[in-house]
């Protein structure tokens, strides 16, 4: 899978890894990916629901990485 | 020995349902309340400790009428309130360990700790007006009958309403770093030796509450008993009061809303039937113009500082060093609060012209629980309604905020 861009929010916390998310999904164009890295522990989960409430897809699984994981969007 | 490693990752490799947390605390909280007949809260005992620090550095403080008001007798360490709050910091620090959570989070934009500092104080301030946070004066309020805690809420709902707008101008939020491509994670080697350190401070603080039950000090084993429960369950349940409001205004989310709502009914019901059968008061805090612009500006505090009195304490336990000032910032704003209710007029103001109503006496307790049931259900409606239809940036109108479809 090709990642078009990338979000680094490690240490942001709520609710600006949501905020930042959509902002940027919003800019992009369709079927484009984007990786969202993170380390807020809240994010894991509101984030990739208010994705697909949004009407994105989650484009795989997300990828944990001790304490921190990227989560895979496609716009 | 898979099996073990399963359950194990059951309990701490994910997170548990906001709903069944939220309804565990609701039981819980009650019960508290029919053990200690004090109810779950927090900033109180914040208060207090500000008012230990003025006397530290040689304060008189024993003519302020607020300190009189919320009971200075002893430490933090011989008092039911100080044990709930200092069981839920050490309650969450156990499961962050125990599911190997905990990381020094710094966050990127450094004008998160001012932004958190400035809301620490006016939540801390407006909470003290209302002479509750979210618990007392929310989610142990309600389930009290204490017509005050409804004030609270509409006016916090209306604050977070004008905290969500501030958070999203562009100074306040600043820009994150996006780059092109993608990024490859370099994978952390090595065992996470954090659940064995969880293990040890939790047997351990199980030995200081066998020993407060021991030594006779029955209240404050079970205020360090319930502390840590509730601390446990606000982490695992990622509990989050300041989401319930916020989220909506953001990006309509309304899992939080609607896990707490269903909190408040059940522990409604439970501590209803604990006044009933054990003939306690129920507890009521006057309804003033006090509780509305407590509110209010709690509401404001809490959306500029990511959390409330009760979200900041988990998250500082997971290392997330924003809420360290939020922290600070409460205890200040709530001290601030407590000069003012006398020294500059507050009271008299604000306050005075109010007095406790409660719902139980006012109406009867069959046709008091039917109300708090109704009007939960509705804000239950009301939130479920609002999360299908709401969209970040475009709020209820239709058409999308995506481009995509």
């Amino acid at each position: 899978m090709s990642v078009d861009f990338t979000l680094d929010l490690r240490g942001e916390s709520c609710p600006y890894p949501v905020i930042y998310t959509l902002e940027t999904l919003r800019d992009m164009k369709k079927g484009q990916t984007l990786q969202v890295i993170s380390d807020c522990p809240s994010a894991f989960r509101n984030v990739p629901e208010e994705v697909v409430k949004h009407g994105y897809t989650m484009a795989q699984e997300p990828v944990k990485n001790g304490q921190e994981f990227s989560l895979f969007i496609q716009a | 020995m898979s099996k073990v490693k399963n359950l194990y990752s059951t309990w701490f490799g994910n997170y548990w349902s906001p709903y069944l947390v939220m309804v565990m605390a609701g039981i819980l909280s009650a019960v508290y309340f029919g053990i200690t007949h004090t109810v779950w809260a927090v900033t109180g005992e914040f208060t207090r400790l500000g008012g230990h620090l003025l006397e530290f550095v040689g304060m008189d403080v024993s003519g302020w009428a607020y300190f009189d008001l919320v009971h200075m007798n002893g430490t933090t360490w011989t008092r039911t309130d100080g044990w709930i709050v200092w069981g839920m910091f050490i309650g969450a620090l156990i499961t962050i360990l125990l599911s190997g959570n905990f990381k020094i989070r710094m966050p990127r934009q450094k004008r998160r700790y001012v932004q958190g500092f400035a809301g620490g104080i006016i939540a801390g301030f407006g909470a003290r007006l209302a002479l509750g946070c979210n618990l007392a004066a929310f989610f142990t309020g309600v389930p009290q009958f204490s017509l005050h805690a409804w004030i609270f809420i509409v006016a916090t709902g209306a604050g977070t309403f004008l905290g969500a707008k501030l958070v999203n101008t562009r100074w306040w939020k600043g820009k994150p770093v996006l780059k092109k491509g993608g990024s490859l994670q370099s994978v952390k080697q090595g065992k996470n030796r954090q659940p064995i350190f969880g293990a040890v401070l939790g047997l351990a603080y199980l030995a200081l509450i066998v020993c407060f039950y021991a030594t006779g000090r029955t209240m404050l084993g079970t205020a360090a008993l319930f502390g840590a429960a509730f601390g446990i369950l606000i982490e695992r349940g990622q509990i989050c009061f300041t989401s319930a409001f916020r989220d909506l205004w953001i990006s309509g989310r309304a899992t939080m809303t609607k896990a707490i709502t269903l909190g408040m009914a059940v522990s409604s019901v439970v501590t209803l039937v604990i006044i009933l059968v054990y003939g306690l008061e129920p507890i009521t805090k006057i309804t003033a113009p006090s509780t509305l612009i407590g509110g209010l500006l709690f509401g404001l505090g809490i959306v500029m500082a990511g959390g409330c009195e009760t979200g900041m304490m988990y998250r500082l336990m997971e290392g997330q060093v924003v809420f360290l000032p939020v922290f600070i910032g409460n205890i200040v704003g709530a001290t601030a609060l407590a000069y003012a209710w006398d020294h500059m007029g507050v009271y008299n103001l604000l306050v005075k012209s109010g007095s406790p109503v409660n719902l139980i006496t006012a109406m009867g307790p069959a046709a008091a629980l039917m109300v708090t049931l109704l009007v939960l259900g509705v804000g239950f409606a009301v939130a479920a309604y609002w999360q299908k239809n709401y969209r970040f940036g475009v709020g209820f109108k239709k058409g999308d905020a995506t481009h995509v479809r």
